[in-house]
């Protein structure tokens, strides 16, 4: 589990520094940025295992961001976590493939239970594909 | 007799795999992938039935909510059960699609009552006071609407001004997103704590006073300011006062919760409107709203602006008594200067009560040293001045004067047919102007409970004297609030002690046993909050925080007016059970027809032909149907998978038993091969503590029964042989355990009745639950439900929540640590053997007595962490 990689994208400065400073001393390797652009830039560069949303940002909207990154990186996992208590458009991001969607103020031990279950999905989800490709190089 | 080698061959004849060998790789990843899948559908499953609990708690309780609360839950449901229909179909590909058409049905259902309803505010941003009339009140507030029409029927002269209506609030809020950004704030708030509550408060308002007014408003308002001009050109100062949508209903009252600005000069009408609109968010209006259950996409805060009246004398004049509904005198309470001392009750004010007559007559004058009074500064605000020393003992109103206002009080409260709370004030000029006016509830007369009836001769008085604001007994420590911070501390059930009736104490109201107060009227705000809550409450009260400030407790009587040391149990009589001030509100409405779609189970029988996707009905259809499909898969999984790994074996515990293992995932500390799982192998952390609990005592067959020798046949029939070793039972007796390392599901059938254990017990405290479904046996109806309460009653006193519905139990705990979580399986494991056949003898008191005992003190013995307690224990921890 140690080797969860994790994205949090959060326009509110303070609270996503303060997240990620409590994940940072539980020992998960995290990365914060504020907006969708930068959030996308970086998924570019480097592979994220799961990316944490905030549902509303000036820049686009995180149902938005959540399209776009199920559509470039089907296997990494989104979490949707936001101040913003709207059945309609929870039940959009986890038909558009969110892992959950989280509400604030989230328990941080719950968020991270959250991430390691997403993180576990993808590495099974990693491991099937390889198995598949395996028997398929085999034939 | 069978050799067990025959049972496992039955057993595991299964369809050879076809085609090609499988990859034992392949399979194993397969497996713990759809272990995966299906210990999520469990996560999400449990946080359902949690927040369905929840759900259910607000609707019972008397605790207060909001609409945040009712669509953070609902949210979040929606959420969870989406997740375990999601699990459902990745378990099981193709066989439950169904089920979100059923998810989006119900969803449906459930929308119109959370959604955020646009406002829709039509109309004029801005109406001057003179073109209000009664049926505008949707756009201006009631209470402009209502003093407009006042001041035409009885002929008074109408107030000069103008309200920012409704539509004018909305271009407001939704200017620069205010309103997005305010809800955001609310939603990630607990504004059930105090301090939570004021630091929100605070940042809300906040937001509202530096935000922006858009243009148009400006200009309307500019412009409405302009028109009131004199002949010298310049616009008089304004009295701000707030006129909200619904603050004036009959039966709320939300006198004083929202600010007033008085003597604004019209170059700061622009921040004035916006502090009045601010006080939306004020901490009093919030918790009022929040107790109250009302919305706040309901409260649109509509301004008026007024010229400002530079008042001699002011008051408010009560039609009726607001304490004795068959009270008819009318009530004047008078201060120098500006109305605001009476109030805000921070000075002393006269009383004048005048009987209706005819002849209309004063009754009683109470005359009070009125130190101080409020004034109009020239250019803008008021000040508090001392009152010179003569007009200090006189009389605020001269008789002519109270008679020409009771007058006026009658004609409103003709023209209502009902008691009506008026503001007034007299100008220099000798006129008379109304600057509120609204309906006065009334409580009905109070029992006479106080006096004689009480005895309270041997009672040590403590003080005595001051006005009842609302009647009423009641008991509780003395808590003394000098400031702010002290309401942060305020302990719930305390009497609450204050120098000054000031409005903004009135959050702590409904948690406050009883209210004194040294200063203040029974026509402040503090008082009309009090009677609405039901709270006993004393104004005026000479001396109360020196003197009841040195006692621990005190009883306050305060239809006698009186306070005794100590809780004086004679006076108090009976408990009379809080009000719940919720039922019937807005926000109870939506959640209750929310959760109509939520709570109800319709799908009870999984063994019935209905038992489908299509008929699932409600959320908790949806998770019930889920769920007992996802073990069902899991299961067949198993056992349809050649797969030595992982099909089940028979448990062995030095003999082989009849029980059977299917490892789901990391149940074993080694794969193995053979027909058996070794007991030592088993490293399931809910199954070893359940197994313990079965095995540790041995069962003494079943309990002797004086019957009829029908009844002795059956039990030669179902004398239970499960626990003895190899012999061979029905296949349908079979006892099923389904494990991983953190996981046990058990299925059982001994004798003749059928439980389910299934437990999830982690490092993950919150996560962690065991459940328990118990149904059946042998004996008739009526005695097996004695003894699924006799099973519910040995199980809640060590922390279940137990739910019994004819002869089927359920019993339920959660988010407990290991330690506890493995206590209450050893005790599941124990009553799963030895409440066999108790159901025989539950129509024999003795015997049930001598059991129930034997049964405890065993289980006392048993466990390691938990002791039982009378009630069930809370939640370790955070659990909310």
């Amino acid at each position: 589990m140690d080797a969860l990689k994790a994205l949090i994208v959060d326009d509110e400065a303070d609270f996503l520094e303060t997240l990620i400073k409590r994940m940072k001393k539980r020992r998960l390797d995290v990365t914060g940025v504020t907006g969708a652009g930068q959030a996308l830039a970086l998924l570019a560069a480097e592979p994220f295992d799961v990316v944490v949303l905030d549902v509303r940002m000036p820049e686009m909207d995180g149902i938005t961001l959540l399209q776009q990154i199920k559509e470039r990186y089907a296997l990494t996992e989104v979490i949707m976590l936001t101040g913003h208590a709207s059945m309609e458009v929870a039940v959009r991001g986890m038909e558009l493939g969110a892992f959950d969607y989280l509400m604030k103020p989230v328990d941080i031990d719950e968020l991270i239970y959250k991430l390691q279950d997403a993180y576990q999905k993808r590495l099974l989800q990693q491991q099937k594909i390889k198995e598949i490709e395996s028997l398929k190089g085999g034939q | 007799m069978p050799s067990i080698r025959d049972t496992l061959q039955r057993w595991l004849r299964r369809p050879a795999p076809q085609g090609p060998a499988p990859d034992v790789e392949a399979l194993r990843l397969a497996f713990q992938a759809r272990y995966h899948q299906f210990k999520l559908l469990l996560n999400a499953n449990n946080k359902a039935l949690e927040l369905m609990s929840e759900i259910e708690a607000a609707l019972s309780g008397t605790q207060a909510f909001g609409m945040t609360f009712v669509r953070s839950r609902l949210t979040r449901i929606s959420t969870s059960v989406f997740a375990v229909v999601r699990h459902m179909n990745e378990l099981a590909p193709g066989g439950y699609g169904a089920l979100f058409e059923r998810f989006k049905a119900i969803q449906h259902e459930i929308n119109p009552h959370v959604r955020i309803r646009e406002t829709v505010a039509q109309g004029p941003l801005v109406i001057p006071l003179g073109e209000v009339r009664p049926d505008m009140a949707d756009q201006v507030g009631a209470k402009m609407a209502n003093l407009a029409e006042i001041c035409r029927r009885v002929e008074l002269a109408p107030p000069e001004g103008f309200v920012v209506t409704a539509a004018g609030f909305a271009r407001f809020m939704t200017h620069s997103d205010l309103q997005t950004e305010i809800a955001r704030l609310l939603q990630t708030a607990d504004i059930q704590e105090p301090d939570e509550l004021y630091a929100l408060s605070a940042r809300i308002q906040q937001l509202i006073v530096q935000a922006e007014v858009p243009g148009d408003l400006v200009r309307a308002m500019t412009e409405a300011c302009q028109a009131l001009s004199g002949e010298d050109a310049r616009p008089p100062t304004l009295a701000v006062r707030s006129s909200a949508l619904g603050e004036d209903e009959p039966g709320t009252s939300f006198a004083g919760q929202y600010r007033s600005e008085l003597n604004v000069n019209p170059e700061h009408l622009l921040q004035a409107y916006k502090t009045v609109v601010a006080s939306k968010y004020g901490v009093t209006a919030m918790s009022y709203r929040l107790t109250r259950g009302i919305r706040e996409e309901d409260v649109a805060m509509c301004v008026g602006c007024m010229r400002m009246i530079e008042a001699r004398s002011a008051g408010v004049l009560y039609t009726r008594s607001p304490l004795d509904a068959r009270n008819d005198d009318l009530t004047i309470n008078a201060a120098w200067g500006l109305p605001k001392s009476v109030v805000d009750g921070s000075v002393a004010s006269d009383l004048f009560v005048v009987r209706r007559g005819p002849p209309l007559a004063i009754g009683e004058r109470q005359v009070r040293d009125k130190q101080r009074k409020f004034v109009c500064y020239p250019d803008e605000g008021v000040c508090r001045l001392d009152t010179v020393a003569e007009e200090r003992l006189q009389p605020s109103l001269n008789d002519d004067q109270i008679l020409a206002l009771a007058r006026v009080g009658l004609a409103i409260d003709a023209i209502y047919a009902a008691a009506q709370d008026i503001e007034w004030a007299i100008d220099a000029r000798d006129r008379l102007h109304l600057l509120q006016c609204r309906p006065l509830p009334q409580t009905p007369p109070a029992g006479e409970s106080s006096g004689p009836a009480g005895n309270t001769a041997a009672a040590p008085l403590v003080a005595s004297g001051g006005q009842t604001a609302s009647a009423g007994v009641a008991a509780g420590p003395v808590y003394v609030v000098r400031k702010d911070a002290d309401a942060l501390g305020f302990p719930s059930g305390a009497v609450l002690v204050a120098a000054q009736a000031l409005p903004r104490w009135a959050p702590m109201l409904s948690r406050a046993a009883a209210v004194v107060t040294e200063q203040g009227s029974i026509a402040g705000h503090l008082a009309n909050v009090a009677r609405e809550f039901e709270v006993p409450a004393i104004v005026g009260l000479e001396g109360a925080v020196e003197r009841l400030g040195g006692q621990a407790a005190v009883t306050v009587d305060a239809g006698s007016r009186s306070v005794y040391a100590g809780r004086i149990e004679t006076l108090l009589g009976p408990g009379a059970k809080p009000r719940n001030l919720m039922a019937g509100s807005p926000v109870y409405a939506a959640l209750r027809q929310a959760a109509e779609q939520v709570i109800p189970l319709t799908l009870l029988d999984p063994d019935s032909p209905n038992f489908t996707p299509e008929n699932c009905r409600t959320f908790h259809d949806l998770t019930r149907f889920c769920h007992e499909k996802a073990v069902h898969e899991m299961f067949r999984f198993g056992k349809d998978h050649a797969f030595p790994e992982r099909s089940s074996k028979q448990l062995h515990a030095e003999v082989p038993m009849q029980w059977w293992v299917l490892n789901l995932d990391d149940g074993l500390a080694q794969e193995t091969e053979g027909p058996y799982a070794h007991l030592d192998n088993i490293v399931s952390i809910p199954m070893r503590a359940l197994w313990e609990g079965i095995t540790a005592y041995p069962w003494e067959g079943p309990p002797p029964v004086d019957g009829r020798g029908m009844m002795a046949v059956m039990f030669q029939a179902t004398a239970n042989r499960s626990l003895v070793p190899t012999v061979r039972t029905r296949f349908a007796n079979r006892n099923y355990f389904m494990i991983s390392r953190h996981y046990c599901s058990l299925q059982s059938r001994l004798g003749f009745h059928f439980c389910t254990v299934e437990a999830l017990v982690s490092e993950r405290r919150t996560e962690n639950y065991a459940s328990f479904r118990f149904k059946g046996g042998a004996a008739d109806l009526a005695r097996r439900i004695q003894r699924v309460a006799f099973v519910g009653a040995l199980l809640e006193p060590y922390g279940f929540q137990v739910a019994l519905r004819e002869d089927a139990l359920a019993a339920r705990i959660e988010q407990y640590d290991q330690p506890v979580m493995c206590d209450a399986l050893r005790l599941l494991g124990y009553l799963i053997i030895h409440t066999r056949q108790l159901d025989m003898i539950m129509a024999a008191p003795n015997s049930v007595a001598f059991y129930r005992r034997k049964l405890e003190d065993q289980i006392a013995r048993l466990l390691t962490v938990i002791k039982p307690s009378p009630l069930p224990a809370p939640f370790s921890g955070d659990a909310p």
